[in-house]
């Protein structure tokens, strides 16, 4: 389909902005974009220094002046020609003090000189009308601004530069030669021969597994944009605070050697791998008339079902106890991972039949055997060619997949029923739609002109 | 002439008698005008009716009332099923038509029509009353006065005429071109564009060598169009051969050499010409592959001499077209009798439309065919219906008809004219229908004769049959499905030796489904099982009925997801914009949507659909949207 160019009522004005959060700061980020010629016109009313043709993407020192004529800052000053910019139009960035009076003094300047405040989203939306992004970039470069943890970084950034949409794009290429294909036969039936069934129910499968591997990574990527929950779970005094304070990197629980000091639960985020999780430290596990240990307990047995991972700790001095032989032999087996502590006064060589590590809060000792354990444990290593992918993506190829397997099989059948399986491709084409925020009628057509010798 | 009337046509053309037709049929008092008597019902370019997608399209205009389908019936000179061994939704109805015959045919049915008369005279343009349409001025000075008009021009407007270097003003080969409304059109405030159409040469019969051709015969068994011609006699003519020869690269050389000559490659020609419908120069240089390219020789009638060379539309010069035309297989001796040519013309970009084909500029007029930007007489047949049939009801106040994308292959054309605008002659296609499973040529009465009984389009009497019909196939399909076949050895061998496999218990519909089973194969076996009433409606169904059957329990799974996706976009269209809903800044919906929706501000999402240069995708976003928005989820 073809991109829809700037609207001519719209597309007229300079846009400003700033592309830095408001509030003082060392250095504050200022834009236009707009028009080619307009913009820079505007952008030398504020530095007139700035020559008539400044050289691309290289950094002037210019003197900025304000609506009054009043010098305002120096700053730096960049100059992207249309389309390589961010918005594929004219743009230009002041990197200015980032003091509140000097950036509103910038923006009154800009207005002053014909620029129009931009309305949120309208970079972005500049950006897609001139095809810079497409509808999953743009999800991305949302999502990128949203993440919390290096890992979904830089899963928006793959999503951000494209990767999802080459991927789905590839595959959609393949999908619109097969089925450009049978709609020309179907179409001008006097002039194109119906395509190999064999070949097309070929293509169609071999595509139908890569949207389904896709849709696996999809799932992969999208469980962890999620805080996984890891509860720290344990008989009194078995060191477990200790623990949750070494691995938040503070001393947030309180560490007492009183057994039962920790009452409710205590949750902290905490950085494992380049992932967030949340830590929970819970009360120990006795049988206790104390009403509110008694609570505690319950709490942190709760936690301890609800949990992604249950990290229990058994304290190495004392060895496993019946307490602990009972909550281990419950089950979660695969959702529990049983660290030894304490483990600097036993020597760090003691064995236990259930523990998988032995760590010393007080030296650290096993500390990051512990956070790489946990992290295999919670999916945490990272894959190549992995993508963050919205829920709306994966269901999207999941559905595409059973369409185009669907086709396949169609494709196969005899007596040959070329408008069933174009229905279905057809099908998963709208799926795939919903990733790009494409559809393929238009572009259909356009495949079939150019490719086949039609009409008479 | 008389000067006042309810409803005006201008045109005479595909689109002209079907919008006069419907009007008349509706009771308006309605005048066709036109240039000349004679040219009504005229084919300008192919002698032919339906073809892929276009077949559709006349069924539709037949269950709709109009004429075109008995018209082509009357008088065809060979039928032809394309897509034949394919399923009955993209099966195609084709007929060669006797031109002549034709177009008296059709002039018959204009001037036998009540409500309906016939008029002489150029219309230059338009009278204005209270901001509606009040009346027509023409190129003589006389005005007219009427409620409601249809403007149907074809390539009459500002006609342009090419072969080789030399052009003449013109509409057709030698009919003086409408060179006013133009200017009226542009005056209302309608965007005007300029398009490329061309015809092939045609030659003298007597001078064609047929026997160094192949013979491409019609169809044994003739499929009519229309629904009526089961009353008369059909086929009513003579039924004849087409040929099929070829070009080949000595040819291909001669074209080549010769582009300087083209004024489609000289720049002469602005207009843009049809990628579906290429003209030789365009086919030789775009698929330079291609060894050799086809060329139909249609007769153009019973009665005359006339040979239409489909396939070789070109623009060159006459002296080159003769050399051209002399190196191909069975044409070495051809008399030209007509060169082929190019014509640019004046058309209206049809997003300035309604869905009605009422123009937004001046309430009360009406477009139809070429003038939007279409190619085909079948298209704009199916225009000239729908903007007749609204053209009757804005003068009775009346709600106009809209047809939705999945009613009709016409419903298609409008919704994309409207809504995507067209940088080329516009013709349909079957893979412009997201629905085309639904919209087979069978179907067309199942999906059409109600909503044309609810519009006065056709009577009661005439519809009767149709709904017998349709209810006959409903009584043997339940039957079908009703009646189990047990897999006892007796039964497996019957069918073993049909080529049908039978495993485990089914009926006779589960039967008919499989792709190696039919009708036919299974004929005893239903007369067998089938009750007595039933089994006499299926020995009553005709040929296409009984394939209609099948297809609909083969279809019937992907029938059923169509219908459901129907659903969910009418849902989804009952959805409000709540207050404070905001359409700027939604990521992803271009500058043009974003404009038209913040200056509508359309109340549900259906009417939001209905906006120009909102599209599917837009749509999807808007939803997305309102979802987020109903959560809270404002970012």
């Amino acid at each position: 389909m073809a991109r829809l160019v700037a609207d001519p009522d719209r597309g007229g004005d300079v846009l400003v902005a700033t592309a830095t959060p408001p509030g003082a700061s060392a250095l504050a980020v200022v834009r236009l974009t707009g028009p080619t010629g307009a913009t820079l016109a505007v952008a030398r009313r504020i530095a007139p220094r700035l020559p008539e043709a400044p050289r691309p993407r290289e950094a002037a020192l210019c003197r900025l002046v304000g609506e009054d004529g009043q010098p305002l800052d120096r700053a730096l000053v960049l100059f992207f020609p249309a389309p390589s910019s961010a918005t594929g139009e004219e743009v230009v960035e002041f990197f200015c003090h980032g003091s509140l009076a000097i950036v509103a003094g910038l923006l009154a300047a800009a207005r002053a000189a014909g620029a129009r405040p931009a309305v949120r989203g309208e970079f972005t939306r500049r950006a897609l009308a001139n095809g810079k992004l497409d509808l999953a970039e743009a999800e991305g470069l949302a999502a990128l601004a949203r993440a919390e943890t290096r890992g979904a970084a830089r899963r928006a950034l793959g999503l951000v530069e494209g990767e999802l949409s080459r991927r789905v794009m590839a595959a959609r290429e393949k999908m619109l030669d097969v089925l450009s294909g049978l709609e020309a036969a179907l179409d001008f039936a006097e002039d194109v021969a119906a395509p190999d069934a064999r070949g097309v129910a070929d293509v169609l499968a071999a595509v139908a597994g890569e949207a389904e591997a896709l849709a696996t990574t999809a799932a992969r990527g999208g469980a962890r944009d999620r805080h996984k929950v890891v509860a720290i779970l344990g008989r009194p005094n078995a060191g477990k605070s200790t623990l949750f304070n070494a691995l938040v990197g503070r001393d947030r629980a309180i560490v007492t050697a009183v057994p039962g000091t920790t009452r409710d639960a205590i949750s902290e985020t905490c950085e494992i791998g380049d992932e967030m999780l949340t830590l929970l430290d819970t009360a120990g596990l006795r049988a206790t008339e104390d009403e509110v240990e008694k609570i505690g307990v319950d709490v942190a047995e709760r936690a301890g079902e609800t949990a992604d991972l249950v990290l229990y700790a058994i304290d190495m001095v004392l060895g496993m106890k019946e307490e602990d032989e009972e909550f281990l032999g419950k089950g979660r087996a695969g959702q529990t991972l049983v660290v030894g502590t304490k483990a600097d006064l036993v020597g760090g060589d003691a064995e236990e039949g259930r523990v998988e590590v032995l760590a010393s809060a007080r030296t650290g000792l096993g500390l990051e055997a512990l956070r790489a354990l946990l992290a295999a444990r919670l999916g945490f290593v990272q894959a190549d060619g992995e993508l963050l992918v919205l829920e709306r993506h994966r269901a999207a190829l999941v559905s595409a997949a059973s369409s185009l397997r669907e086709a396949a099989a169609l494709a196969g059948n005899l007596p040959p029923a070329p408008e069933l399986v174009a229905a279905r491709v057809r099908e998963a084409l709208s799926a795939l739609g919903v990733i790009t925020g494409e559809t393929a009628t238009e572009e259909l057509l356009d495949r079939i002109f150019a490719t086949f010798c039609v009409g008479k | 002439m008389e000067a006042r009337w309810e409803v005006i046509v201008v045109g005479g053309g595909h689109a002209g008698c079907e919008a006069a037709l419907a009007s008349a049929r509706l009771g308006r008092k309605t005048l066709l005008l036109t240039r000349e008597r004679a040219t009504i019902g005229r084919m300008s370019c192919n002698p032919a009716v339906g073809g892929l997608a276009k077949g559709q399209v006349v069924r539709e205009i037949d269950a709709l009332g109009g004429a075109m389908g008995l018209v082509a019936d009357r008088t065809a000179i060979q039928f032809k099923v394309l897509n034949g061994s394919r399923g009955t939704a993209v099966r195609g109805l084709r007929c060669q038509s006797d031109k002549a015959l034709y177009a008296e045919e059709m002039t018959r049915t204009v001037n036998s029509a009540p409500n309906l008369s016939v008029g002489e005279g150029t219309a230059a343009g338009f009278s204005l009353l209270g901001g509606r349409l009040g009346g027509l001025t023409l190129e003589d000075g006389s005005t007219l006065v009427c409620g409601a008009a249809v403007v149907t021009t074809g390539t009459f407007l500002r006609g342009l005429v090419h072969v080789g270097d030399v052009q003449r003003e013109a509409g057709r080969w030698n009919e003086p071109p409408a060179r006013a409304l133009s200017d009226a059109l542009v005056a209302l405030g309608l965007r005007l564009g300029r398009m490329k159409t061309g015809t092939p040469p045609r030659v003298r019969a007597s001078t064609v060598d047929v026997a160094k051709m192949a013979r491409a015969p019609g169809d044994a068994r003739p499929v009519a169009f229309s629904f009526r011609s089961r009353g008369e006699a059909f086929p009513r003519q003579r039924q004849v051969d087409c040929w099929l020869t070829h070009t080949h690269e000595a040819v291909h050389d001669l074209i080549r050499e010769s582009l300087p000559l083209s004024p489609l490659y000289s720049g002469r020609i602005v207009g843009r010409g049809p990628r579906y419908c290429p003209s030789i120069e365009d086919k030789v240089v775009r698929f330079s592959d291609k060894p050799r390219h086809q060329i139909f020789v249609e007769p153009e009638g019973l009665s005359t001499d006339w040979l239409y060379l489909n396939g070789l539309s070109m623009s060159l010069p006459e002296k080159t077209q003769e050399s051209i035309v002399r190196m191909i297989s069975g044409l070495e001796r051809a008399e030209i009798l007509r060169p082929a040519y190019a014509v640019e013309y004046d058309m209206v970009f049809p997003e300035q439309l309604d869905v009605s084909l009422e123009t937004r500029a001046l309430p009360g007029l009406f477009l139809a065919g070429q003038i939007n930007g279409t190619s085909g007489y079948e298209e704009a047949a199916g225009q000239g219906l729908v903007a007749g049939t609204n053209a009757a009801r804005v003068v009775t106040g009346d709600e106009p008809l809209r047809l939705g994308r999945h009613e009709a292959y016409i419903g298609v054309m409008l919704d994309d004219l409207v809504t995507l605008g067209l940088d080329e002659p516009y013709r349909l296609l079957t893979s412009r229908a997201e629905h085309r499973l639904l919209l087979g040529a069978d179907t067309a009465y199942a999906r059409l004769t109600g909503t044309a009984l609810a519009f006065g389009l056709v009577t009661e009497q005439e519809a009767a049959p149709v709904f017998e019909a349709e209810a006959r196939v409903a009584r043997v399909s339940e039957g079908l499905s009703g009646a189990r076949v047990r897999p006892d050895r007796a039964t497996r061998e019957r069918l073993a030796g049909r080529g049908v496999s039978l495993m485990e218990e089914t009926t006779l519909a589960g039967l008919l489904r499989r792709p190696e089973a039919d009708l036919a194969k299974l004929e005893d076996l239903c007369a067998e099982m089938l009750d007595g009433e039933t089994a006499a409606d299926l020995a009553a169904l005709r040929p296409e009925e009984r394939d209609r059957l099948v297809a609909d329990l083969r279809y019937e799974g992907f029938v059923t997801r169509e219908r459901e996706a129907i659903a969910r976009v009418a849902r989804a269209a009952e959805r409000v914009f709540p207050d404070g809903f905001a359409f700027n800044g939604i990521p992803g919906l271009s500058a043009e949507a974003t404009e038209r929706l913040e200056r509508h501000h359309p109340r549900t999402l259906g009417q939001a659909s209905r906006l120009p240069g909102v599209t599917p995708a837009a749509v999807t976003l808007l939803l997305a949207r309102l979802l987020s928005f109903r959560r809270g989820v404002a970012a």
